[in-house]
């Protein structure tokens, strides 16, 4: 369609004040991170080294003295995300490869088909986190799971598996099947069918799961806050944990939040295409 | 939905008993995981909400067998208090406000933000990176950059206010964050800059799925860009705007952790959420069986919600294509 210039006008415009939106607390939080003390309670200052003198301090402080700390909670995120995104691909690439490819009746368990069971699984991901506060309390510690990397995993896996269910039987259902039969009429049993030939063609696939999973639990603040009080404290919490110590160190904590931000935002932004793909799949189709 | 179910390995006429184990092998990790991790904490929690068990209260079993031998007294107590927790029924309404004005504020702003990222221009591809990038932020870190923006004595909005102070010549202050009203807008804020992204990401996937004849033939008819919205547009993204709205309501009616880190549910409890009001509850009162008493709540209200929207919807769309 032809735009006039009054449209081009508009059109930039729009998308210039949004990305301004978008990216200013970035630019905020970047900035803040390299000012004094004084720098921030003497009003708003904006450029680096035109209206206040940029400091490294507060990164030095958090890479050399709070370096242990900081990797214990780096390491402490990426664990939980990581063994949590694992579990999900295997136990979500399976369960969906079963409702794409097979036909299930639980003539004993509410006559339930694949229609339901699909239904039902999706709906997990939508139960309010809270409903799990009480139990998982006394769960966990019944279990000596509290403050521990596989209560964590454990935790966020139920509410990714409903959500790596749903994306994959949608890639599975579009899969062409004819490779899978020759495969079988080959003599070869469904599960290597499964392993060999469908899940290398899934890699769409399974990236959007494993990004979803990975983001959801790297950013996951009540389970996190519930379910740990020292060993395995995970930068959500240890961020939000800021607020109460010696008044609101705004240099400090931006730099802390700019440390636990930029890798998840890197790779949202270079797998971007995979987290579309993920959220149409089943949405937009309705 | 529903795709096309195809069940190879019944075609390929393989060995049935073997083939019956495999569909299970396929299905059943995940089933258990979600029986083991939900239903059966669910049930338990049910159980819980009518007891009034509390954290290092010694069991009443000395006092008589109770409930089936358990050793636990029923009682409904729980939901009664309910009735008349002012604290609660403020949470209640708080989340409400919360899932209303965000979900508003996200789908009228991610229509428009997709509607342009719709069009053709120099740039596109790099503004869809930029839109996307609030949507990566952890929610706690986004909450503080949102703080830090809406303290009105460090950030821009000091020079912005002293501006609009001196043009209108009255003082004008806002008190995010330190009045009730406005700190529950200042959230709805924060989480709607994280989540229109969400928005957009959706609807221009589903704009991009409506076939360009269609246009060109209302074009050729001589309907106008706005009738065209109006007419087209909208009506066929109506479906997806409703899964879409359902999904964030839903997630905004978990909120917790942006409150957490902005107001702290304060000034008094002007913007506690449900879920907050809960973890209190169980965390620092130690108050199980009421703590699960409300969580249920949370989900009555919750399904509550899904049911009454999609009626709506469901009817408006029933309407739109007659």
């Amino acid at each position: 369609m032809r735009q006039t210039p009054w449209q081009r006008a508009l059109l930039y415009t729009v998308v210039v004040v949004w990305s301004f939106v978008c990216l200013f607390p970035f630019y905020w939080l970047a900035t803040t991170s390299l000012k004094t003390p004084l720098a921030v309670s003497r009003g708003p200052r904006y450029l680096p080294t035109v209206d206040y003198q940029p400091t490294g301090e507060h990164w030095q402080y958090l890479l050399n003295d709070q370096r242990d700390s900081l990797l214990r909670h780096f390491r402490n995120s990426l664990i939980a995300a990581t063994g949590s995104t694992l579990l999900a691909l295997v136990l979500g690439s399976m369960g969906g490869y079963g409702l794409a490819r097979y036909r299930y009746h639980w003539r004993h368990l509410l006559n339930w088909r694949n229609h339901d069971i699909s239904f039902w699984i999706i709906s997990q991901r939508f139960l309010p986190p809270a409903l799990f506060v009480v139990p998982f309390l006394l769960l966990f510690s019944q279990l000596n799971l509290v403050d521990t990397h596989l209560g964590l995993i454990l935790a966020y896996t139920l509410f990714n598996i409903p959500f790596a269910v749903w994306i994959m039987r949608d890639f599975f259902v579009n899969l062409p099947i004819d490779l899978e039969e020759s495969a079988l009429v080959d003599g070869a049993t469904a599960w290597q069918t499964f392993v060999r030939i469908v899940l290398p063609l899934s890699t769409p696939g399974l990236v959007s799961v494993a990004i979803f999973s990975f983001v959801f639990s790297w950013n996951e603040f009540l389970y996190a806050l519930m379910l740990t009080n020292y060993e395995a404290i995970t930068l959500p919490v240890l961020i939000a944990g800021q607020n109460n110590t010696r008044g609101i160190q705004w240099w400090y904590i931006s730099a802390l939040t700019l440390a636990a931000v930029t890798p998840v935002v890197l790779i949202g932004l270079a797998l971007e295409r995979y987290i579309t793909r993920g959220l149409t799949a089943g949405a937009v189709k309705g | 939905m529903a795709g096309p179910q195809s069940t190879v390995p019944e075609a390929a006429g393989t060995d049935r008993a073997h083939e019956r184990s495999f569909k299970r092998i396929f299905l059943l990790p995940a089933v258990f995981y979600l029986l083991l991790l939900s239903v059966f904490p669910t049930v338990w929690s049910l159980g819980i909400s009518f007891t009034d068990s509390q954290r290092g209260a010694r069991t009443t079993s000395e006092e008589s067998a109770g409930f089936l031998g358990t050793g636990v007294q029923l009682t409904a107590r729980n939901y009664v208090r309910m009735l008349s927790d002012q604290r609660l029924h403020t949470a209640a309404l708080n989340t409400i406000v919360f899932v209303v004005g965000g979900v508003l504020l996200q789908y009228g702003l991610g229509f428009l933000l997709a509607l342009v990222l719709h069009q053709q221009f120099v740039g596109r591809n790099l503004a869809r990176v930029i839109f996307l990038m609030p949507m990566m932020v952890t929610p706690v870190a986004a909450a503080y950059m949102g703080r830090m923006l809406f303290d009105t004595r460090i950030s821009p909005q000091a020079h912005l206010q002293r501006l609009l102070s001196s043009l209108t010549g009255t003082e004008i202050s806002i008190p995010w964050l330190s009045e009730g009203t406005w700190a529950t807008a200042a959230i709805i804020l924060i989480d709607s800059w994280q989540w229109i992204p969400f928005m957009t990401l959706l609807l221009l996937a589903g704009m991009q799925g409506i076939p360009e004849e269609i246009y060109e033939a209302a074009r050729t008819d001589g309907a106008t860009a706005f009738q065209i919205l109006r007419q087209i547009t909208f009506p066929i993204l109506l479906p997806l705007s409703i899964t879409a709205i359902l999904i964030r309501g839903l997630e905004i009616f978990k909120i917790i952790d942006v409150i957490v880190v902005t107001t702290g549910g304060g000034p008094g409890s002007a913007t506690e959420s449900l879920t907050m009001y809960l973890f209190d509850t169980a965390l620092t009162f130690g108050n199980y069986s009421y703590a699960a008493a409300i969580s249920f709540a949370l989900l009555l209200l919750v399904i509550l919600f899904a049911t009454l929207f999609l009626t709506l919807g469901r009817r408006i769309a029933g309407q739109n294509s007659q």
